[in-house]
């Protein structure tokens, strides 16, 4: 190894909890992970975005070191593998379970013990976020006897109950209730707050709207985005309106204005599609101008639309709606109340 | 190591120390073994109804009639039957393992008698000579109304005198009803029989006294010279003794195998399996998880063994088995354990649920059982071709080793054969857990098909 060389490693090891370069994997004929290069500095809190099946699981399974990438080179905590520093990460698969007959005491000390707690203090530990998680109660039951909220809690407990640098999580709320989503969401930024660095992977986009400082978008194996919050409002400039006339003969009217591309009807108001490049503020006194309305506003692009944007070359309009109910995650509501069942 | 140490508890914890284990595993085998004789007990005692009826007899040699009355009284037939209870009493007190004399005396051959039941009453019929014997044979069907004749027994005419240039004396044919006890049946042909011989030998002017004296031999039983004492053969002893061992070790080999293919199964099908990868590698995992069963395997031998030993023990019999044979029936529980083990994690790490495992363990299963059919053979002659080469092949290498080591035949077993059966086993023990990690690794995170074993292999190669 070149001295400059061995500086770079050693400047990973400060800066970045994760490098992945170049990194590919695939399942027989299927490939999951295509050329992924991402870099994860430490304390970011980051938001792995796209739809099911796009490759966020199989890339943090390869973070884990519990699949290994087929090609490319990966950096974890400035170890070659996460093999060597998972007592340092704290992970909630997607897939996750339970010891069923366990009991959930005796399940937190287990994987305490898996992760390297010292024997002393585990217990008090144990105890201290089972009251936090407002499962205090619950600490001699059966793992099974819990709800499937209840469970994903335990599940988080195990997964920051030795105080990781790095924390990941697979889908955390899927599953929960608005209570929980609340009191989830409040640890993770918490966890965000003590320096730690915290990846989350969601296809409901608004979640990761919330909580991200930095958005990773993944979408057939390859990531399409990677950029801050700001980063991506500033980018995707706006150039739709929002407007409410106040009778009904604006559309026809509205449709003629000055750099407007198409005016079409959605839930009672009208969307405003403008041409790229014509100035929104130009275009909305345009319209006042040219008619009464009793509300207009500038429609600020959710990250589903940048989402939509940059994958739909490949989207016919039909996949669009699908693909939109999935990011707001409809079909994950709709699953849900089934289960609730 | 910490890591694989508590794997291994948690899996040892959650299998042993349930009350479904100590319960199924230990309180009814124990149980059962109380129970034997009371089963025995209750199996002996159960009697058959008695039986009265007719028997008929067309007597063509003309002078039977009065022994056949004679044998055939219920006096005579209760007789016989305490005859045969005694010497099959007898017999059994011989092959008893805890020797002649263990069971208080005469309580066998009381036993025996209860479950011959009480003796049958027969009424005796003589018919005709020229009796229609087809006709009395339809009598033999049952009609609704009654069905009281049993047996009609035809008595050739050179039963009792030797026709001219005949070699042999000629007999009898007995028919009877249908679904007669064949206890019944057993002592209608006792009864003609010794009427017949007692008619040859009045004939032929011998005593029945001096023909019984002339063909009785006593021989009491052999008796065994070790270098404590003179004690009662162990005949019966050489041949449970290693199928009591291979039992066990089969048993504490099979029970950890199999609850490790269960938690393993559970551990995927639950999904917890993703969360313990976070914090172990498969490796440490899989150790953890053979460590664990193992411990299992090894609460299961030490009970069994400990009550073994303890029963020679009691019987000064203890020299049958001796420290080294105990050393090496652990030895190598461990090597067939951890064959048995690895591969019971793989098929447990591939598979979905339970079911699916079935289909792939029954091949291997039917390899580790062969030495245990062949298990008369082995132990008859532990030198033998066959034994060696079992003995020398994993993995059925250390069952059939300890088969050959417990065999109380007098043949020794050359020390570089067991030491060679032990490499071997050893070697084939590191083979199988290298490739069961190996599947294991891929095999976790793997749902959906169920894989066969050409996809197994196929993940060896690949990991």
């Amino acid at each position: 190894m070149r001295p400059e060389d061995r500086q770079q490693a050693k400047g990973v090891v400060v800066t970045d909890a994760i490098v992945m370069r170049g990194v590919s994997k695939s399942f027989g004929p299927k490939q999951a992970v295509i050329d992924m290069n991402l870099t994860v500095p430490r304390g970011a809190l980051y938001g792995f975005i796209g739809p099911n099946g796009a490759g966020k699981t199989t890339t943090i399974r390869m973070v884990m070191a519990i699949l290994f990438p087929d090609a490319g080179q990966l950096s974890v905590l400035g170890r070659a593998s996460a093999v060597e520093s998972k007592d340092r990460i704290g992970y909630l698969p997607e897939e996750r379970g339970v010891y069923k007959k366990m009991r959930v005491g005796a399940f937190l000390r287990h994987m305490g013990r898996l992760k390297g707690v010292p024997g002393r203090g585990l217990d008090a530990r144990v105890r201290a976020w089972l009251e936090r998680m407002d499962l205090a109660d619950c600490e001699r039951k059966r793992c099974e006897e819990l709800s499937k909220g209840m469970q994903q809690k335990v599940q988080f407990i195990s997964a920051v109950l030795h105080e990781p640098e790095l924390l990941i999580l697979d889908e955390p709320f899927s599953g929960l209730d608005p209570v929980n989503t609340r009191l989830l969401r409040d640890l993770i930024r918490e966890q965000h707050a003590a320096g730690r660095t915290v990846i989350f992977s969601t296809h409901v986009m608004p979640q990761a709207e919330q909580i991200c400082e930095h958005i990773v978008m993944i979408n057939k194996g390859r990531k399409v985005l990677d950029a801050s919050l700001p980063e991506i409002k500033a980018r995707f400039d706006p150039h739709t309106l929002l407007v409410e006339p106040l009778d009904g003969s604006a559309e026809g009217v509205l449709a003629g204005v000055d750099g407007v591309r198409s005016v079409s009807r959605v839930d009672g108001a009208l969307e405003v599609a403008l041409e790229h490049g014509h100035d929104p503020h130009a275009a909305i006194r345009a319209i006042v101008r040219a008619a009464p309305v009793s509300r207009i506003e500038l429609r600020r692009p959710t990250l589903e639309d940048v989402f939509i944007e940059i994958v739909q070359g490949k989207a016919t309009n039909g996949d669009e709606a699908a693909l939109r109910a999935e990011l707001r995650g409809e079909a994950e509501a709709v699953a849900a109340g089934e289960g609730e069942r | 190591m910490n890591r694989v140490l508590a794997v291994a508890w948690r899996e040892f914890v959650s299998t042993a120390l349930t009350k479904g284990f100590i319960i199924g595993a230990v309180v009814v085998p124990l149980a059962f073994i109380a129970m034997i004789p009371v089963i025995v007990m209750l199996t002996m005692s159960a009697k058959g109804p008695a039986v009265e009826g007719e028997v008929a007899v067309l007597d063509r040699s003309g002078s039977l009639m009065p022994a056949v009355e004679r044998e055939l009284s219920q006096e005579a037939v209760s007789q016989r039957r305490e005859r045969t209870a005694k010497a099959a009493a007898d017999q059994m007190d011989q092959i008893n393992p805890l020797g002649p004399g263990a069971a208080p005396a005469g309580s066998t051959e009381a036993a025996l008698t209860a479950a011959l039941g009480s003796a049958p009453r027969f009424h005796v019929a003589s018919l005709p000579p020229d009796a229609d014997v087809e006709a009395e044979k339809s009598l033999l069907i049952p009609t609704a109304a009654e069905q009281r004749r049993l047996a009609i027994a035809v008595i050739a005419p050179d039963a009792i005198v030797l026709a001219p240039d005949a070699k042999a004396f000629g007999g009898y044919e007995l028919f009877v009803r249908p679904k007669l006890d064949d206890r019944v049946i057993g002592d209608i042909r006792a009864g003609l029989n010794a009427a017949i011989l007692q008619e040859r030998y009045r004939v032929n002017g011998y005593s029945p006294e001096e023909i019984r004296r002339l063909t009785s031999i006593a021989a009491p039983e052999t008796r065994e010279i070790t270098a404590t004492g003179e004690r009662s053969s162990t005949e019966g002893l050489t041949a449970m003794l290693p199928f009591g061992f291979i039992l066990l070790l089969m048993i504490s080999a099979m029970v950890g195998g199999q609850y490790l293919l269960t938690t393993t199964v559970e551990e995927k099908s639950s999904r917890v399996v993703e969360v313990l990868l976070s914090a172990v590698s498969p490796m440490q995992l899989m150790t953890g998880k053979i460590l664990g069963q193992m411990a299992v395997g090894f609460v299961l031998l030490f009970v069994y063994t400990g009550l073994g030993t303890g029963a020679l023990a009691v019987f000064g019999l203890t020299d049958l088995i001796g420290p080294v044979k105990l050393v090496y029936l652990f030895v190598f529980f461990v090597l067939a354990y951890l064959m048995l083990a690895s591969f019971m994690a793989a098929v447990g790490s591939a598979v979905n649920e339970l079911r699916e495992a079935q289909s792939l363990m029954g091949p291997v299963m039917i390899v580790v059982m062969l030495p245990y059919i062949l298990w008369l053979p082995i132990t008859r002659d532990p030198n033998s071709t066959l034994a060696v080469v079992l003995s020398l092949v994993p993995p059925m290498s250390p069952f059939a080793m300890v088969m050959r080591l417990t065999s109380t035949q007098a043949q020794e077993i050359p020390t570089w054969q067991v030491l060679l059966s032990i490499a071997v086993s050893a070697a084939g023990a590191y083979l199988s857990v290298w490739a069961a990690a190996k599947v294991f690794r891929v095999g976790l995170l793997m749902f959906g098909k169920p894989p066969n074993f050409r996809t197994l292999i196929r993940w060896v190669r690949m990991a």
